[in-house]
């Protein structure tokens, strides 16, 4: 950008005026809510003594652990869903003629221009004892009768959720699928490769690793999630992330529910720092 | 040409996979057919419920009204979050854009080294990389520690550093494809610095900084989880609607949600003609 060099006091101020508001606004709330987590509510008023009782709280209460466990078997679940069904949907649209995929590729990412809440309640339409799904069950004769059991309860959360961050899964993997050459395509076929073997030794390879990346994204989302657990969840889909909101609502403890998501923060940038891996190493084969 | 031209290369290339259909591939019509009905159901819901009455959760498909349209027009708390989430839409996407063409610019400096960059980047991909309940809820600490009081202030705030990456995302690959021998040639020429910016990249920048724009505000404008942490006594769209979900909903919801979805389809199908307009002009 700059043919000559400007003067080092010039350059001060603008790495300065770069990394001020970075440090302010991403890096020092991050900070104060790990200090947080040292502090203690007493009476309902927070004690800014420094020990490690809160911590140690959020991290060995059995409550909170089981709490912990079950929504990691969620986000899993999830996110697996949506690696499996995000896959097959973007591997589906990528072998349209060309004319198809754009339009196609548009319908898969519209639901994320529809309002996140406004999502979850119309899951609420679709879940429920009325619902389109009970609607559909019904008329094919699968069940004799609506079942209730989609609606309010752990369930309701899995297929919600799956719902929501699909599209989070199929963009990344359809990128990934996009990327590969048509010329390796080209030379499997020539090869004598068919279609399954073709999909088995070149497609599948070169684009797992980008729906991976994909599917990790949902997993931290479905993570640290407390809408959907709260409006189609009920007592049963109660999740970390709904615990640790809680601590800033009604419980009003903000030091445990700042320990509590520290664990989720260190559990996101693993994750994230797993995601950079898988991303860097495609390039290195 | 040469898009066009490696399209039909490449839809060539692919006829080897698409070749008769087997029992797999009626299996993953079959399941994207699945995903795409899943997807879709719930919308279609919303947008029929916003014509049609339910009785005892079943629509009634004869009675077709725009009544909830009407009835949203005179729905004073609904108008008045829907003005907050605009301006604090409006706010953010602005300071996102000033920040991160700041940020990529200084992050494209040829001599700035590999690490500093690393850290950069890292910074401002964190907001949108980690679940937003964390970032929602450490702006709530740092604001009350430095005795911030939660209202636009804060919301903006929130909504900024979120869109942040998206936004930075976009200009720094637009920034990266300007050729960098028509800047030098501008400081040679003796333009200072801020005139090379502002009459020979800035140009270059407008339609991927128009792009990042539509998108911030799209984000920011749905934001629901961060903003719940920082709202004050004014709400947001989205959180009028779930604390409106929460005691009971009213029908013209629909009618609203029905009308935003149509607006940022608009606004998409134009975002998106926006960036594949510029791509079309660059390549020969």
């Amino acid at each position: 950008m700059n043919a000559a060099r400007p003067s080092p006091l010039s350059g001060l101020a603008v790495g300065a005026a770069i990394w001020a508001p970075l440090l302010a606004l991403i890096f020092a709330p991050l900070m104060s809510f790990l200090i947080y987590g040292f502090f203690q509510v007493e009476d309902n008023q927070i004690q800014r003594t420094l020990s490690l009782e809160t911590y140690r709280e959020a991290l060995t209460n059995p409550a909170y652990m089981r709490t912990f466990g079950k929504t990691v078997l969620l986000a899993l679940q999830v996110s697996l869903a949506c690696l499996v069904l995000g896959y097959a949907t973007a591997y589906f649209v990528w072998r349209r003629p060309a004319r198809w995929r754009a339009p196609l590729l548009f319908l898969l990412a519209a639901p994320l221009l529809m309002s996140y809440v406004i999502r979850i309640y119309a899951m609420r339409g679709v879940l429920g004892a009325n619902g389109l799904l009970n609607g559909v069950l019904t008329t094919l004769g699968i069940v004799d009768e609506p079942v209730t059991a989609f609606l309010f309860n752990l369930t309701a959360v899995k297929l919600t959720l799956i719902v929501i961050l699909l599209p989070f899964a199929t963009l990344p993997t359809f990128i990934a699928l996009e990327r590969i050459p048509a010329s390796l395509l080209q030379a499997s076929s020539d090869l004598g490769a068919g279609a399954g073997r073709t999909f088995r030794s070149v497609v599948l390879p070169l684009s797992l690793p980008g729906a991976t990346v994909g599917a990790m994204f949902t997993f931290v989302l479905a993570m640290g999630d407390f809408l959907a657990p709260e409006l189609v969840g009920g007592i049963d889909g109660f999740t970390y992330g709904r615990l640790v909101f809680t601590q800033f609502g009604l419980a009003f403890n903000w030091p445990l529910g700042a320990a509590l998501s520290a664990l989720l923060l260190a559990v996101a940038l693993c994750v994230v720092f797993g995601a950079r891996a898988i991303g860097s190493a495609r390039w290195r084969r | 040409m040469a898009t066009v031209s490696a399209n039909f290369r490449a839809a060539d290339a692919r006829r080897p996979l698409i070749g008769k259909r087997s029992l797999a591939d009626w299996l993953l019509g079959a399941v994207a057919g699945i995903v795409f009905l899943a997807l879709y159901a719930p919308i279609f819901l919303v947008f029929a419920l916003s014509f049609f009455r339910t009785r005892r959760g079943e629509v009634q498909w004869d009675s077709f009204s725009l009544d909830w349209y009407g009835a949203l027009f005179s729905n004073a708390e609904i108008a008045q979050a829907l003005v907050f989430s605009l301006i604090v839409g409006f706010s953010a996407t602005l300071a996102a854009i000033v920040l991160a063409t700041g940020i990529a610019l200084y992050a494209s400096v040829p001599q700035r080294s590999e690490r500093t960059r690393a850290v950069l980047e890292f910074l401002v991909f964190l907001p949108f990389l980690l679940p937003p309940i964390i970032t929602g809820l450490s702006l709530l600490i740092l604001s009350r520690e430095i005795g911030l009081p939660r209202g636009f202030i804060t919301i903006s705030i929130g909504h900024t550093v979120f869109v942040l990456a998206i936004v930075y995302r976009i200009l720094l690959t637009r920034i990266q494809a300007v050729s960098r021998n028509v800047l030098e040639a501008s400081r040679d020429l003796g333009a200072s610095r801020w005139q090379t910016f502002r009459y020979i990249l800035l140009p270059q920048l407008g339609s991927a900084m128009a792009a990042a724009a539509m998108l911030a505000f799209a984000l920011s404008f749905d934001e629901t989880m961060i903003t719940l942490f920082l709202v004050g006594d004014e709400s947001t769209l989205p959180l009028r609607l779930y604390a409106m979900m929460r005691v009971g909903f009213t029908p013209e919801i629909n009618a609203l949600v029905t009308l935003v979805l149509i607006a940022s389809v608009l606004l998409a199908l134009i975002a998106a003609r926006f960036i594949r307009g510029r791509v079309g002009d660059i390549e020969p």
